[in-house]
């Protein structure tokens, strides 16, 4: 096990703990700070895994939006009070996540080690092509930008289509029809 | 078992995400919290993807950086699209709470069943 992994597993740990901590919090802004962590953790967790782009996206995005959501949202509600710090274990989700859990344990076996390089992905030829290709056809040097913004336009295209509706949808859904 | 620890621990943080994010839909009674569910669910299958397009050493897919291997640039993409995709579902999603809150005046599952049984 190299320093690399330690650090990686260390942070995925760290974020592992903030989850169930988000989860389980009963206070909802408490829960709503503890996800903040889970985001900032599993960004950083991008950047280890090489995906700088996926790691920007997720601390602003994940991390920032999201969690300004979260907060609006219980301003213009309420966060269930009382003395109790944590919230009651429901056993019979716990069932049904031990299930789940179970049958996804069993498949893990059959993966390809974590960063081997004859992995499926990282022999690929669509890989290959992207990375040989991408500077000389579409003139970006990122090869996540020339895959985002040309081989796979259309893809970012239906991503802009689902913010607006959307946008549309929380404003039609708050009754904020003036702005439609 | 130990072996596994070792090579596939991404994997096994892919499903422990999965398993907290799917007790957080299933087992909160509160709904700000099944939306924090499900967004955790949601992040263990972007590590899933991330996971797959890593390889031991590679550099970003920023080209002519370094000699390489580079990291498969694919994976990264479908997750930056579904980043996005998964803010927007969070944002409806948490419209539709306040309105509830409106219509109820409470985000307890079993409270709002209760009233609805009622009238």
């Amino acid at each position: 096990m190299t320093s690399d992994t330690l650090v990686l597993a260390a942070v995925l740990t760290f974020s592992a703990l903030s989850a169930a901590a988000a989860i389980l919090l009963r206070d909802v802004l408490n829960a709503i700070v503890a996800f903040a962590a889970f985001s900032f953790g599993i960004a950083a967790a991008w950047v280890l895994l090489a995906a700088p782009d996926v790691a920007l996206t997720e601390a602003a995005v994940g991390a920032g939006i999201t969690t300004v959501f979260f907060l609006v949202t219980i301003a213009k509600t309420v966060r269930p009070g009382g003395d109790r710090l944590s919230e009651r274990i429901e056993w019979r989700s716990v069932a049904v996540v031990a299930i789940l859990v179970g049958l996804l344990l069993t498949t893990v076996g059959s993966l390809p080690a974590v960063g081997a390089a004859d992995a499926p992905v990282a022999t690929s030829p669509v890989t290959d092509y992207y990375l040989d290709n991408a500077y000389s056809e579409t003139g970006v040097k990122n090869a996540v930008t020339a895959v985002l913004a040309a081989y796979r336009g259309f893809d970012t295209f239906g991503e802009a289509t689902v913010v607006i509706a959307a946008g549309v949808a929380v404003l039609l859904v708050l009754r904020q029809e003036a702005y439609v | 078992m130990i072996d596994l620890l070792v090579t596939h621990y991404n994997y096994l943080a892919v499903v422990v995400l999965v398993g907290i994010g799917l007790y957080g839909i299933t087992g909160s009674p509160n709904l700000v919290k099944k939306i924090i569910g499900l967004n955790v669910f949601q992040v263990g299958i972007f590590l899933f993807f991330v996971t797959s397009g890593y390889v031991e050493g590679a550099a970003p897919p920023l080209l002519g950086r370094s000699p390489g291997p580079y990291a498969s640039p694919l994976p990264h993409v479908l997750i930056l699209t579904a980043i996005v995709v998964g803010v927007s579902l969070t944002a409806v999603a948490l419209a539709l709470v306040v309105r509830i809150y409106e219509a109820y005046g409470t985000l307890d599952e079993d409270a709002i069943e209760e009233v609805r049984t009622r009238d």
